[in-house]
């Protein structure tokens, strides 16, 4: 099919893609500097409620016993599951050679790193004394103590450790010959610098392409287990307490396909604004919304399933305390949360049946917010109404959110939103190369359905 | 072959990918070899054309990964025994919570040699500029650079321009 310099009538050129691509790296305007304020306001207000934290002690938040892990851990569970999109998108679907990857990838790849670092801001966060966050490391403290090497949480220590690693290195490898175009196109300044750097002096040859297609590859194929068991990990620091409401086996699979459940909603959160501000509605089509759609209405219905099969085997097994941490979870203080969980996660995506629905932008960014709200709200119920019913009834107390909580909650969707705005105008958020790759898939995004307008 | 300092390069320019490939072809069938592609994307039909073998790019993350099972298995056995602290009734040597710890880091060392091997073969970063590259080869064109003696050259350019070269031009290399 012919591509590069001489595009057909309704085909997208090489030139085409990008001049639309570093159209995006051009000085932003006032609106955008106005929104990294905010958000870096919100930020500096949960860097203040933390300073408070670390000062007075963790008596400031709603932690008492017997929900020892609440707030935070919820957010480090969802920041973590966000973080799959990336990897799903990047590696699984690169393997499976699925072609509507190719324009959301880069920024799925960047939500990756950027969601991961946020999450790992959260164990150390939770921790009273955070300065002794590495003591989860296998490094020595001064008594000669190792880590347990049998706790889920030295796990989660090398699982989010190498899943930072390795998605970091993952986007970067992806950009490199994209940042050579962008230095070649780039006037002489502080940009082409940084470009010229990052871009290791690339300059596309058979050589270095050889190498690269390898490395990719092999690169895609470590990513895949890696992203299916980071998420496991993630679900055994709870599955492996012996915890009413945690000590189960279905708990590795429902945590996976919940990670990918939010993190494709929170790329299609991301990316329906940011296609608009960034002028990319010629590269990032109603196509590629609607088999994102499509991932999260899958997810979402193995989400129901979870949740029934979780249900029916508590009921199944009898077990007196499970059957109360169940009950309270649909009737007692923590129902509002559960049934707007189910709302949102079970019966909200079941929009995304229709056609209409997943290429109707704005009401599929409205669904996707709700499964946001939905599995943050999963997490929470999870973790905080486990904890509050163990096996002492006498000790049993439901968690309330105070202050210091919500302000850190909501500074790390700014703090991410931030890391990714500023992303997004440096580096290019589209993969020119991948899309020229794919340029010829592009025509079949730019024709019926999906050619009506956004 | 004359001396190497009298060699031309020719560069050709292509549009099209099957035409760079095409020229390839054609110019290996006529005993040209010092060929160099340039290419805006990865392009598996130039590297075959070209004769090129698979990369040892995979050798070296087989070993980093190995390397990275075993470490991963030895980092956890022997600061257990170091410390040898039963809890839960486990034994101080627990195989089974190890592998998790062996995979981890086998994916990790694994990464991390794709990453090296891949700057190492394909010598990166390079600071000299190719002979015949031109930015629009991370655009939207595929360049031939072919390197021959100055008697080839005119046969090198006339086989450029028969297979769809939009530009041929000489450079003293």
């Amino acid at each position: 099919m012919a591509v590069g310099t001489e595009a057909l009538a309704g085909e997208i050129s090489y030139a085409d893609i990008d001049r639309d691509v570093l159209k995006t790296l051009e000085t932003p305007g006032r609106v955008y500097w106005a929104g990294v304020a905010f958000l870096f306001a919100l930020i500096a207000l949960a860097a203040a409620a933390w300073t408070r934290q670390i000062y007075v002690g963790l008596g400031v938040t709603g932690l008492r016993q017997p929900a020892m892990w609440a707030v935070y851990i919820t957010n480090f569970v969802f920041w973590v599951g966000i973080a799959h999109s990336g990897t799903l998108i990047s590696a699984i679907l690169f393997l499976f050679r699925v072609r509507w990857r190719t324009a959301v990838y880069r920024s799925a790849e960047a939500m990756t790193l950027f969601a991961v670092a946020t999450a790992g801001l959260f164990p150390i966060i939770h921790l009273g004394r955070s300065w002794y966050f590495y003591w989860l490391l296998p490094y020595p403290n001064e008594r000669w103590l190792q880590p347990n090497f049998r706790s889920p949480l030295v796990w989660d220590a090398f699982a989010v450790g190498t899943y930072a690693t390795v998605s970091a290195i993952f986007l970067y490898f992806g950009m490199v010959p994209d940042v050579a175009a962008a230095r070649d196109k780039t006037a002489a300044g502080i940009r082409r610098t940084l470009y010229s750097i990052l871009g290791l002096g690339w300059r596309g040859t058979d050589e270095q392409w050889r190498h690269y297609s390898m490395a990719y590859l092999l690169l895609a194929g470590l990513a895949t287990p890696l992203v299916i068991s980071v998420h496991s990990v993630v679900s055994w620091d709870f599955a492996m307490a012996q915890l009413p409401g945690w000590h189960s086996t279905i708990f590795a699979p429902y945590f996976v396909a919940g990670a990918i459940f939010s993190g494709v909603a929170m790329v299609i959160t991301i990316m329906i604004p940011m296609r608009r501000m960034l002028g990319l509605e010629k590269l990032v089509t109603l196509w590629h919304f609607d088999n994102l759609a499509k991932v999260v209405l899958f997810t979402s219905i193995i989400m129901s399933y979870s949740y029934a099969t979780e249900s029916f085997t508590v009921w199944y097994a009898g077990d007196p305390y499970e059957l109360v941490t169940f009950h309270q979870r649909y009737f007692g203080p923590m129902a509002p949360f559960f049934w707007m969980m189910i709302f949102c996660n079970c019966l909200v995506p079941l929009l995304l049946f229709s056609p209409r629905v997943r290429t109707n932008l704005k009401l599929l960014w409205v669904i996707t917010i709700f499964v946001n709200i939905g599995m943050w709200l999963e997490r929470f119920v999870i973790i905080a109404g486990s904890l509050a019913t163990n096996f002492m009834p006498n000790t049993w107390a439901f968690f309330r959110i105070s202050l210091t909580e919500f302000l850190i909650t909501i500074g790390s969707f700014a703090w991410f939103l931030f890391l990714f705005t500023l992303f997004c105008r440096v580096i290019p958020i589209v993969s020119m190369t991948e899309l020229k790759e794919g340029a010829t898939w592009l025509r079949k995004a730019l024709r019926a359905p999906y050619s009506k307008a956004a | 072959m004359s001396d190497p300092r009298s060699q031309i390069d020719v560069i050709g320019a292509f549009g099209q990918e099957h035409e760079c490939v095409h020229a390839i072809e054609q110019m290996k069938a006529a005993g040209i070899d010092s060929i160099r592609a340039f290419a805006p994307i990865p392009c598996e039909h130039i590297l075959s054309a070209l004769g090129h073998k698979k990369s040892p790019v995979r050798m070296a993350v087989l070993l980093g990964g190995i390397a990275g099972v075993t470490s991963g298995y030895a980092l956890a056995i022997i600061l257990s025994l170091n410390w040898p602290h039963i809890v839960g009734g486990k034994p101080v040597v627990s195989i089974p919570p190890f592998t998790i710890i062996g995979f981890e880091l086998m994916i990790l060392f694994g990464a991390i040699s794709s990453l090296l091997s891949f700057l190492f073969f394909g010598r990166l970063p390079n600071l000299q500029e190719f002979a015949g590259y031109s930015q629009r080869f991370s655009s939207d064109q595929f360049g031939l650079v072919v390197r021959c003696d100055p008697e080839d050259a005119a046969r090198v350019e006339r086989l450029m321009r028969s297979t769809g070269a939009q530009e041929v031009k000489r450079e003293t290399a």
